[in-house]
């Protein structure tokens, strides 16, 4: 546990020490918000514009906690301190754990900035165990996502390699997921790869939630699944990331 | 493996994909050695090091350090080894002591503070020791690197071009703190391709295309390059070429007697780069 709270400190060390990305990494889901709400004041009338703001919101924490976190972790092996950090006697489930410590301060802002940005711009109205929910399933998804970046990056040997990783995991969640339609109109295999991708079950609870009556018994077993989703890539990644070449 | 040797390896091979990076090396460092692995580069020098230190593992072979399996025993090895890669491998938005102490902290030494403060003073970092590396030279980037390679006290330091790009003068402190080191009990295997590096150790290892060719002190392997004099009589000048023994010098003055007509003699014995370029022509012919 030491030497993972010691890969935490470094993290947010870096984190606190790269202003720009700091800022650019809170500010960007806050600017993407506001063209979704340029866009959806287009749609007629009764258009139910919740439906589609607050699961946005949570893609786009998903997409930037992902990204992040499989890009840094690819500079590590570029720059060899990956390598050093193993020779120095750093195990792999610490520095995964150290990671996903450091970037749960980083998610937790942006799972708040871009809840309350839509929340804000969409003038919408919910109780606090419904807000409470919403920003702990956004947050879950935030560390899913630090996982997902994690795991991918250990098949990247440069930040080259994990590009053609962005838009496979990420635009089939904007598809598959429930984001855009209902995945029971979709066919039956796309429909089961859509519950490969965390998207799909924070979307269910966000769906749930905000739908008047929802109530968080009704979808409990999707934070179940999120929860899941974490450990199991906690473990697959301690395993897929290379110690030996 | 003697109760005295620091590293052992043998018959070790590396095969990546198609390319062998090593094939049936062979090495046994004393404790305490300054060891040198020497050869052109693309021999196989940071393979070697890197199976030393667990990073990679071996096709064929086994490696030893202080006794211990790098991959099996990695654990209890890597308290002990200092390791430092070719590349700086340092986090350039972190100061050096935040760098020196985070690689530091992974074991748990007692007094780690202090430590940092010890090898930051002893690598002549103490001033700059605030300031994030990504303002630092090449060469003070190499000193972070060492830096972080001592900081835990390790009994075996594996180096890998510690001193490329580096200027002189602070190669000549390098150099230095080296031998320091091994009067203190440390060994040090420093992977070089400069020749004049390669004189100041103990040993000379020299691999050429995966093994190695050559093990023994400089001044033995001085010994077996040859020796040009040039001998001026009047108005005749001898050019003659002996081998490098001392005796063999001795035996071919003796001809002249010193007489009062030797007006000059010059003497041109190979140098260490004559003498591995020699054993790497030798090498290539054999394997024709």
């Amino acid at each position: 546990m030491r030497r993972t709270l010691l890969v935490t400190r470094r993290v947010l060390t870096q984190l606190l020490h790269d202003r720009r990305l700091l800022g650019l990494s809170l500010i960007v889901p806050l600017v993407i918000v506001y063209f979704l709400k340029l866009f959806l004041d287009t749609m007629p009338p009764g258009f139910d514009a919740a439906r589609y703001a607050v699961p946005v919101a949570a893609f786009l924490v998903h997409f930037l906690a992902f990204l992040l976190s499989a890009m840094v972790l690819v500079q590590e092996r570029t720059a060899g301190t990956l390598e050093r950090m193993f020779i120095n006697g750093y195990r792999r489930p610490e520095i995964i754990g150290g990671y996903l410590l450091g970037y749960l301060g980083l998610a937790t802002l942006q799972a708040v900035g871009a809840l309350t940005a839509v929340l804000l711009l969409f003038g919408l109205r919910y109780g606090a165990g419904t807000l409470a929910t919403l920003f702990v399933v956004i947050w879950l998804l935030a560390i899913a996502s630090v996982m997902l970046g994690i795991f991918i990056s250990t098949f990247a040997r440069h930040e080259g390699q994990v590009f053609p990783f962005v838009p496979l995991i990420t635009v089939p969640s904007v598809f598959l997921s429930g984001l855009m339609v209902d995945p029971a109109r979709l066919p039956a295999w796309a429909d089961w790869l859509g519950r490969a991708l965390p998207l799909r079950y924070a979307n269910n609870v966000i769906q749930e939630m905000i739908r008047p009556g929802g109530a968080l018994a009704d979808t409990w077993l999707n934070v179940v699944a999120l929860l899941g989703y974490i450990v199991v890539l906690l473990a697959l990644a301690s395993r897929t990331m290379r110690e030996v070449e | 493996m003697t109760a005295t040797t620091a590293i052992e390896v043998t018959a070790l091979a590396k095969q990546y994909g198609n390319i062998t990076a090593l094939q049936g090396a062979n090495l046994s460092v004393p404790e305490g050695a300054l060891y040198a692995l020497l050869g052109p580069n693309g021999v196989g020098k940071s393979t070697l090091i890197r199976a030393l230190v667990g990073a990679l593992r071996p096709t064929s072979g086994s490696v030893r350090v202080l006794g211990l399996d790098p991959l099996r025993e990695r654990g209890e090895l890597r308290r002990q080894i200092g390791y430092m890669s070719q590349s700086a491998a340092l986090y350039a938005d972190l100061s050096a002591r935040d760098n020196v102490a985070f690689f530091g902290g992974a074991h748990g030494e007692e007094g780690l503070e202090s430590r940092v403060e010890e090898v930051l003073e002893l690598t002549d970092l103490a001033g700059r020791a605030d300031d994030r590396v990504h303002t630092f030279s090449g060469g003070m980037r190499s000193r972070v690197s060492l830096a972080t390679a001592l900081v835990h006290r390790p009994r075996v330091l594996l180096l890998d071009e510690p001193t490329a790009g580096v200027d002189p003068y602070l190669r000549a402190r390098f150099w230095e703190l080296f031998r320091q080191l091994t009067t203190e009990g440390v060994t040090i295997l420093i992977s070089t391709h400069l020749m004049d590096e390669a004189v100041l150790c103990d040993r000379v290892a020299i691999l050429m295309a995966g093994t190695v060719i050559a093990d023994e002190p400089p001044a033995t392997l001085l010994e077996r390059g040859r020796t040009r004099l040039s001998v001026r009589e009047g108005n005749r000048t001898d050019e003659l070429e002996i081998d490098g023994q001392p005796q063999a010098l001795a035996a071919a003055l003796r001809s002249y007697g010193l007489r009062e007509s030797v007006e000059a003699v010059s003497v041109r014995p190979d140098s260490l780069e004559d003498v591995l370029l020699a054993l790497i022509a030798g090498e290539q012919e054999a394997q024709r």
